[in-house]
């Protein structure tokens, strides 16, 4: 049976790319994003390449939503195997803390870190039920490292980073396991935003995709953090 | 069949409004009777205690059916009607209950989002009628979980969503109500018994309609559940009775499932429909004890228990839970039905 893959944020980016690349590798997809438009756009070029898939119009921030978009799957394909949480936002472009926006601040920090709570929590009962699935968290260098100027986005992924071990370590055992990918600096619409001078050379999200195929498959790690251009450049040398 | 209806009778303040994790601090903050099959001795105590009544080796079965937004309001000829949704047919129709409508064929139900229902045909019961619906599958379930509801009784008098009708474990989403034995388990307490080596599996069985208003109670015969048990469950089932563990079901709907698929005392890997309705003189082969809510007096649930206990003995424990001010329905106390003692 195929497996089915949830990506949340799927419209554009990163999120776009690994629809298309799992639907290519022959996976389910059930995608979402908030934008209709653009959601469709990418359900249809899933469609012509002959893959499967469920689109949703959701706002993952938002419960409700969250229960519509994960049920639907659930009716439609009876199980998800694979998580991607994707979805997150940068807020304003670069600002220094003491000059943020406390609304602005707060939105930042419950969209990416409240959505994939939500989406996770989720989606972990019925896998926990059949005692096997991996969901990857998707998080940035500034979930690591505090850059000036990052603001809410590297708070909001730091938190991200640990609620991904502490959730790991409470699911060791399960069958289910949760890891980390730090996908690197790409071009797109997000890093415009996060750097929007940016002279030097940015890889693609199709380059990333690798470290994303191995966790989807794999129960060999759990709540480990993985930079895709390590991995990319282990697999060069193996 | 005798029924218990109007032996005992359960006081306003018994009914359960509030969610326990409302009213005290978690979901499995609720009290637990538990009544020996065997004897009808009861013991007082709390659902977190559950573990004291099990062994190592036996097995739990969960249905891990998800609670659906089944309720949802239309108009029909411009008057506001309620939909109750009992049981889905095909990928846009629906057996449904109709509140404050007319039960005329071909009458059309309108929505938002200019969702439309026409109702189609009037069921054998002469309460429900099958609805055909403008949109179907994922449309509608995206109509539904956008403007729907769960369903709530009179004795409910906050709207809460649909979240708090769920059990933590429930995946496999069907249920027109909730299944309401398993909401007061944890992961946490999951897991301690899991650790203690209390077995888990899970079937799936999806609700229908308990009460159709106005007094009105359905009868199991009339109303077919979709229900799954997988190759996976039925082995841990055999198995474990063969080993001598005991199995103990989450609820009457695991009961309804696992006795409908029952084979010569144990269990065979079964989809499908069932009206089986258990009453005090069936034979279970399978299940050896309940956990479950309380239930008012004409609910068909009280006629499965008298499966598991003789029905006098259910009537003094049930008189001694109204005595001891146990709380009733889906948000309420819990009974725990099985052998202990010696006959």
């Amino acid at each position: 049976m195929k497996k089915v893959v949830m990506i949340t944020g799927a419209s554009k980016g990163l999120g776009r790319a690994l629809a298309i690349a799992f639907a290519q590798a022959g996976y389910k997809l059930a995608i979402c994003a908030r934008g209709k438009e653009t959601l469709t756009k990418v359900q249809s070029e899933i469609e012509q390449l002959g893959g499967e898939v469920i689109a949703v119009a959701a706002d993952v921030s938002i419960e409700a939503d969250v229960e519509r978009f994960v049920s639907i799957t659930e009716l439609e394909y009876g199980q998800i195997d694979v998580l991607i949480n994707n979805a997150s936002i940068f807020g304003p472009g670069p600002s220094l803390l003491l000059d943020y926006p406390v609304n602005k601040f707060q939105n930042v920090l419950h969209v990416n870190i409240m959505n994939p709570f939500f989406v996770t929590r989720r989606v972990l009962p019925g896998m926990l039920t059949k005692g096997s699935g991996s969901i990857i968290n998707v998080t940035s260098e500034a979930g690591k490292t505090g850059f000036s100027e990052w603001g809410a986005y590297g708070v909001s992924k730091f938190g991200l980073e640990g609620m991904t071990e502490i959730w790991a370590d409470e699911l060791e055992g399960t069958g289910v396991v949760m890891n980390m990918v730090d996908p690197g600096e790409m071009d797109t619409d997000m890093h415009k935003v996060a750097v929007p001078d940016c002279d030097y050379e940015l890889q693609r999200p199709e380059d990333v995709m690798g470290v994303f195929f191995y966790l989807a498959e794999t129960k060999a790690d759990n709540g480990k953090r993985f930079e895709a251009g390590i991995y990319n450049e282990s697999r060069k040398t193996t | 069949m005798k029924l218990i209806k109007n032996q005992f009778h359960i006081p306003e303040s018994l009914n359960a409004a509030k969610p326990p994790e409302i009213r005290n601090h978690s979901r499995a903050d609720v009290r637990m009777m538990v009544l020996d099959s065997l004897t009808g001795k009861t013991d007082h105590n709390h659902f977190t205690q559950i573990g004291q009544y099990l062994q190592s080796g036996d097995l739990l079965v969960f249905n891990n059916s998800r609670t659906i937004p089944s309720h949802v309001k239309g108009y029909q000829d411009g008057n506001l009607v309620s939909i109750r949704l009992a049981k889905m047919i095909s990928s846009n129709r629906w057996e449904a209950l109709l509140i404050n409508g007319k039960k005329k064929m071909g009458s059309v139900i309108r929505f938002e989002d200019h969702v439309e229902a026409t109702i189609n045909s009037l069921m054998n019961d002469g309460e429900r009628v099958e609805l055909v619906f403008s949109e179907k599958g994922i449309q509608l379930y995206d109509f539904l979980y956008r403007y729907g509801m769960p369903i709530r009784y009179e004795y409910i008098n906050t709207p809460w969503p649909l979240h708090v009708y769920q059990t933590v474990y429930g995946s496999v989403p069907g249920s027109v109500e909730m299944t309401s034995a398993g909401r007061p388990f944890t992961w946490r307490l999951m897991k301690e018994l899991k650790d203690k080596g209390v077995h888990q599996a899970f079937i799936q069985l999806h609700t229908g309609l308990s009460y159709y208003e106005n007094d009105i109670w359905p009868n199991p015969e009339d109303q077919y559940e979709f229900f799954s048990v997988s190759d996976e469950t039925a082995k841990t089932i055999n198995d474990t009775k063969n080993k001598g563990g005991k199995i103990i079901a989450v609820g009457t709907t695991v009961v309804r499932a696992l006795e409908s698929a029952a084979l010569a005392g144990s269990v065979e890997a079964k989809n499908g429909e069932t009206n089986l309705y258990i009453t005090e003189n069936y034979p279970l082969q399978v299940v050896d004890g309940l956990i479950t809510g309380l239930h008012e007096p004409e609910a068909s649930h009280l006629h499965m228990l008298q499966a598991f206990v003789d029905k006098h003995l259910l009537l003094t424990a049930y008189e001694e839970a109204v005595r001891e001010q146990y709380l009733w329905h889906e948000f309420g106390d819990m009974n725990f039905i099985l052998p202990l003692g010696v006959k």
